[in-house]
């Protein structure tokens, strides 16, 4: 069986300009360092298969999830889906982010058709009224029917997720990519929007890459869990969830099996969460600056600051 | 103001929105529509509440105007100051005789021609300057000087090389009005947030469809500020300009006014200007509002 994505031995760096550190600081801060945000990093995942991501802060999480998106390019390795190289972003995958990312200026239908304006797979440009009606329809996916017409300033925030979810959906990708996407919403709305998730999963039968830094949500949602080490990220281990009768009406959170691999990957993940704040690593932003990151001795004056 | 009324009616009737307070009907859609026939009235209300403050500072004043004059100043003054309906007087006569008509339609052809060109260069050469950091970057220390420069210090420059015609008051027109549009468009493209692009090429928009549906959209408020800026400039310029120099226009009247002491006409000639100022920035604060609409109000009904 051939995987649906396959990273092989990929590495990124980025060379880090730091970030205006307090003003005494001037002297040593300006060099730029090379960081290492993934080394050496390969997984594959099947088709169709619902893979969670762990990490501590700093692994490269998003970085990973860039490369598959496409929105950057390894430094060396290879990024492959359905066994050809990723060379940029493409209507296959979709990007879930975490702020939402709606389009301000337009509605909530408006923000799920933009990607159907312009020509479709089949070279045919779809009408103003087609495009509506997939919107509604993955609107009603996503159980936000009757919707349509609000912007997204009238919406909640696990609406707006949801109005993120159904506009990836609606172009019909074959990969899903998440980047904590229920990481900014209150802890009901969370667990709602997992269990629709996984509906709208076994639904539509996508490849899911989910990012998340809760142990829990990944072993709730994930078929396997890959964790990775603290910076630079590498594929530590990848645990395989197994929970029987999961489509019951139980709460499985308190499943003997649910607990045990909880427990699993926290432990995998706890060693790699101390190394990573032991050494400070921050957060590297897409355009590769990372702010929090100090590349000269005295971190204390740094701590938390914009974390 | 008329937003938040359409918008408190919206979410009033909007369906998930539950009845509010006070409304006793036994029908769900009257009850509805009682609560947004309430809103309504509470918010006329308050609306004119507020009014009738807003009118009473214009009122005072204009009763000051009136009454000053004739009681307070000593007679000398009083000739350099007419009385509200002196001037209202003048005007109405100069409006009789078309006088005023001629010299507005004047002023504002040459704002309307100069303010429409630095629209069309502001926002054109601004969207290629954000765009192209090349282009900022040498072009920025040039513009910045000329933004600070004033621009009634360069009249006599446009009036030595363009004449004292329609040409020099046009451009001067222009180019007072172009920088505001220039920087608020630079502003507006970029401060566009970049999770929005991300997720714009993340959904496969190439380089042209990103500017278009994603980049200029979302800098219009921004820009549309600075295009208010630039309305409130270009009338502000051009009545100073055909101060200076000109043979038609609400300027000339003022000063070819003062000059043959025909003092109520001066006055009714500013009182035309603070009008035309006051309508064109209505009109354009309307325009901005119809173009942001998607723009939260600050502590609006967003949940």
């Amino acid at each position: 069986m051939t995987a649906k994505i396959s990273l092989q031995n990929v590495s990124k760096q980025f060379t880090v300009r730091a970030g205006k550190g307090p003003k005494g600081l001037k002297g040593g801060a300006k060099e730029a360092t090379i960081l290492t945000a993934l080394d050496a990093l390969s997984l594959d995942v099947r088709d169709g298969e619902f893979l969670t991501l762990v990490g501590p802060s700093g692994s490269g999480k998003t970085t990973l999830l860039d490369l598959l998106a496409g929105l950057t390019t390894p430094t060396s390795g290879e990024v492959l889906v359905d066994g050809r190289p990723v060379t940029g972003p493409g209507k296959d995958r979709a990007v879930v982010f975490q702020q939402y990312a709606l389009f301000p200026w337009r509605t909530a239908s408006a923000n799920v058709s933009i990607g159907l304006e312009g020509k479709g797979p089949d070279g045919r440009k779809l009408t103003r009224r087609e495009r509506a009606a997939k919107a509604s329809e993955y609107l009603a996916l996503v159980g936000l029917a009757g919707f349509e017409d609000r912007f997204p300033h009238e919406l909640s925030g696990g609406m707006k997720q949801r109005v993120a979810i159904a506009r990836s959906l609606a172009y019909e990708p074959d990969v899903l990519l998440m980047d904590e996407p229920f990481a900014a919403l209150d802890a009901q709305t969370r667990e709602q929007l997992q269990d629709e998730l996984l509906r709208i999963w076994r639904a539509t039968g996508k490849t899911i890459v989910f990012i998340t830094h809760g142990i829990d949500e990944a072993v709730y949602l994930g078929q396997r869990v890959a964790v990775l080490s603290a910076r630079p990220g590498r594929l530590k281990e990848i645990v395989d969830v197994d929970i029987p009768d999961r489509v019951g009406d139980e709460d499985i959170r308190s499943h003997p099996a649910f607990v045990e691999q909880r427990h699993k990957v926290w432990t995998l993940l706890h060693d790699e969460v101390r190394v990573a704040q032991d050494a400070g690593h921050r957060k590297i932003l897409p355009d590769g600056t990372a702010p929090d990151e100090t590349p000269t001795t005295n971190p204390s004056n740094h701590e938390r600051s914009a974390a | 103001m008329s937003t938040t009324l359409t918008r408190q009616a919206a979410a009033a009737t909007a369906p998930s929105q539950p009845p509010a307070v006070g409304s006793h009907s036994p029908s769900k859609t009257t009850s509805k529509r009682a609560t947004a026939a309430a809103t309504f009235l509470r918010a006329v209300a308050a609306r004119l509440g507020s009014g009738v403050w807003k009118v009473a500072g214009i009122l005072a004043f204009l009763a000051l105007w009136e009454l000053g004059p004739t009681y307070l100043a000593d007679s000398s003054t009083r000739v350099f100051l007419p009385p509200l309906h002196d001037v209202l007087a003048a005007w109405g006569k100069l409006y009789e005789s078309g006088t005023i008509q001629g010299h507005l339609a004047a002023s504002l052809t040459r704002s309307v021609t100069g303010f429409g060109a630095a629209l069309v260069a502001g926002i054109s050469l601004g969207l290629l300057i954000a765009w192209y950091p090349r282009l900022n970057a040498i072009l920025n220390p040039l513009l910045e000087l000329f933004r600070n420069t004033a621009a009634l210090a360069l009249l006599p420059v446009f009036t030595l090389l363009l004449g004292i015609g329609e040409e020099s008051k046009i451009s001067i027109v222009a180019y007072a009005a172009f920088f505001p549009v220039l920087l608020n468009t630079i502003a507006g493209v970029k401060t566009v947030d970049p999770l929005l692009i991300r997720a714009a090429k993340s959904l496969g928009l190439n380089s042209f469809r990103l500017f278009q549906k994603v980049i200029l959209p979302s800098a219009v408020p921004t820009i549309f500020t600075g295009i208010r800026m630039a309305g409130t400039a270009s009338i502000l310029v051009l009545i100073a300009a055909e101060m200076v120099g000109a043979k038609a226009g609400l300027g000339y009247l003022i000063v070819n006014a003062q000059s043959s002491f025909l003092i109520p006409d001066m006055y009714a000639g500013i009182l035309t200007v603070s009008l035309l100022g006051l309508a064109v920035n209505f009109l354009l604060v309307a325009l901005e509002r119809h173009f942001s609409r998607w723009r939260t109000a600050v502590g609006a009904a967003s949940s």
